[in-house]
């Protein structure tokens, strides 16, 4: 990837890029695999690297990767949109720096990982909302426990499940969902695996 | 099946948050309170014509993909195109939502049951979401090179996830949207490179692009074969006998699913903004599917699958997974029999 690819990548994911320059970008990601997925990547560092507003978990870090990496804080005049977007990009370059993104990149990735499956009996209180149409004073969140991968379910039957749940999900979910499901073939190819079937 | 309260067209992410407006104090709403501004996208969503492409960012993967959606004389049409992945495709129309799945060599096709305005189907939001999400309003910022609002819709617990919106100052419409877990964290991104909003939009726009020569076509939808009532008399007894917080059944009723002979169960479950689907299949002595057990991940989303008391359980939804592994694990029969299959 050049370096003028880079900064518009960096530069789209910051919301500064020229639409002009936007267009462009797009047909090369349609045509490039190999530039999506960089572009997936960065925008997961960048994202990390940006700090979203409610990353208890990573503020104090980007904040020292950033103070670190960028000691000019203020974009100069100008070119507005490659200053600011130097600000989490141009530190990639450093190898300290890098190690220190990559750290953020791997706390996002984590708290990305599937979570740990609830077990009956798990620490909860969670009331009968149907039968009691109550809601509960207090409750815990669950309790993290070992975790368990995700097994893929068979493609086909996933599907018709999905499908079937999408007209019945919130919008905001149906984005979620449909999209998933438009991804899916990538992910999803294959009938799951013997393993992932058990007899009752 | 009944009807759902909950229905509304596809990509609108945030549309249904505009809802969060409704149902709250006007007294305690100023003039650029979020709510407001959830509720100006709402209509926007709801009632302009669209055509754009996005990046469908999760897990450092990329996908591109086309959005088109109208609103002529009442009627809507939506068309959502994955440009460079799987080629699958959704075309909702007033009669059909159909999913055009090119590596399957198939097409799915769910009748529509709701035929009102548009707006009107979209999920009601009682006062008690606040109880479960936090709304307030982030620094403005620039997007696409247009000045654009930040609403953040916080989850308060780890059941559900929640949402981060950029609203175009002028239309209010979404130009990106993120969706995170409890803690913030983004999981899922879609970032708009392109928005048209054009006063028309051709038909050839909302056609798919995929050829159906020798795809298998399936039909899947509410069951109506009274042929199988004693079945599903049994699995209609099968309830979720614990939920999260804030989560209540909101539609229960019979569904086909893909080319089964039998029907499923299907129930509903949303606390107002996140939603799960837990389907009850016919003793898994008596299926021609091999019984399954495991999670699976669904775009944002998660899926698990269970055997309890003799029928496959699956919970799907676009929440964490151990909102639907707690969902699906605590599925019961209400029945005396314990959701046994009357004798052929």
């Amino acid at each position: 990837m050049s370096e003028q690819i880079r900064e518009q990548v960096s530069a789209f994911l910051d919301g500064e890029l020229p639409s002009s320059e936007t267009e462009l970008l797009l047909k090369r990601l349609t045509r490039d695999a190999e530039l999506r997925e960089s572009f997936g990547r960065y925008a997961l560092i960048g994202e990390a690297c940006r700090g979203a507003p409610h990353e208890h978990l990573t503020r104090g870090l980007n904040l020292r990767i950033n103070r670190a990496i960028d000691g000019d804080a203020k974009p100069a005049g100008g070119s507005a949109y490659r200053a600011r977007s130097r600000r989490w990009w141009h530190p990639m370059a450093g190898a300290a720096a890098a190690a220190g993104v990559a750290a953020v990149a791997v706390v996002a990735l984590q708290h990305r990982a599937v979570s740990p499956s609830l077990r009956p009996g798990a620490a909860m209180v969670a009331q009968n909302i149907a039968a009691q149409n109550k809601e509960p004073v207090s409750y815990t969140t669950p309790t993290p426990a070992a975790g368990e991968a995700p097994a893929a379910l068979p493609a086909a039957r996933l599907t018709n499940y999905v499908f079937a749940h999408s007209k019945y999900s919130s919008v905001l979910g149906q984005s979620n969902v449909l999209s998933g499901l438009l991804t899916a073939a990538d992910e999803d190819p294959t009938p799951a695996a013997p393993e992932t079937h058990r007899a009752p | 099946m009944t009807k759902p309260e909950n229905r509304a067209g596809w990509l609108i992410p945030c549309a249904v948050v505009g809802i969060l407006a409704l149902g709250l104090p006007e007294r305690s709403r100023s003039a650029d309170d979020p709510r407001d501004w959830l509720n100006k996208m709402n209509q926007a969503l709801a009632t302009r014509n669209y055509d754009g492409t996005f990046f469908h960012l999760t897990e450092g993967r990329v996908e591109t993909m086309r959005i088109v959606h109208r609103v002529r004389a009442g009627q809507v049409a939506e068309r959502l195109q994955s440009l460079d992945g799987s080629g699958r495709e959704f075309v909702r129309n007033n009669d059909n939502l159909t999913c055009y799945l090119p590596d399957q060599h198939t097409v799915l096709v769910e009748p529509r049951q709701d035929h009102g305005p548009f707006l009107g189907s979209l999920p009601r939001f009682g006062a008690d979401a606040d109880e479960f999400y936090r709304i307030e309003s982030l620094p403005a910022t620039q997007i696409l090179g247009r000045a654009a609002r930040v609403i953040a819709v916080n989850p308060k617990d780890q059941f559900r996830f929640g949402y981060r919106l950029w609203l175009d100052e002028k239309t209010a419409m979404p130009l990106k949207t993120q969706l995170c877990d409890s803690r913030g964290q983004v999981i899922e991104q879609i970032l708009f490179a392109r928005l048209e909003m054009p006063e028309s939009i051709p038909d050839s726009d909302l056609a798919p692009a995929v050829h159906t020569e020798g795809m298998r076509w399936v039909r899947q939808g509410p069951a109506q074969d009274v042929a199988h009532d004693n079945a599903l008399a049994a699995l209609e007894a099968f309830r979720a006998s614990q939920l999260p917080p804030g989560f209540r059944l909101t539609v229960s009723g019979a569904q086909t699913l893909g080319e089964a002979t039998v029907p499923a169960s299907h129930l509903v479950y949303s606390d107002g903004l996140a939603t799960v689907s837990v389907f009850v299949e016919a003793g898994t002595g008596s299926s021609p599917q091999p019984p399954m057990h495991g999670l699976a991940k669904v775009g944002s989303g998660y899926a698990f699958s269970t055997v309890i008391q003799g029928h496959q359980v699956t919970a799907v939804g676009e929440v964490p997974a151990q909102t639907v592994e707690f969902i699906a694990h605590s599925v019961r029969s209400e029945s005396p029999s314990g959701g046994a299959l009357p004798p052929r």
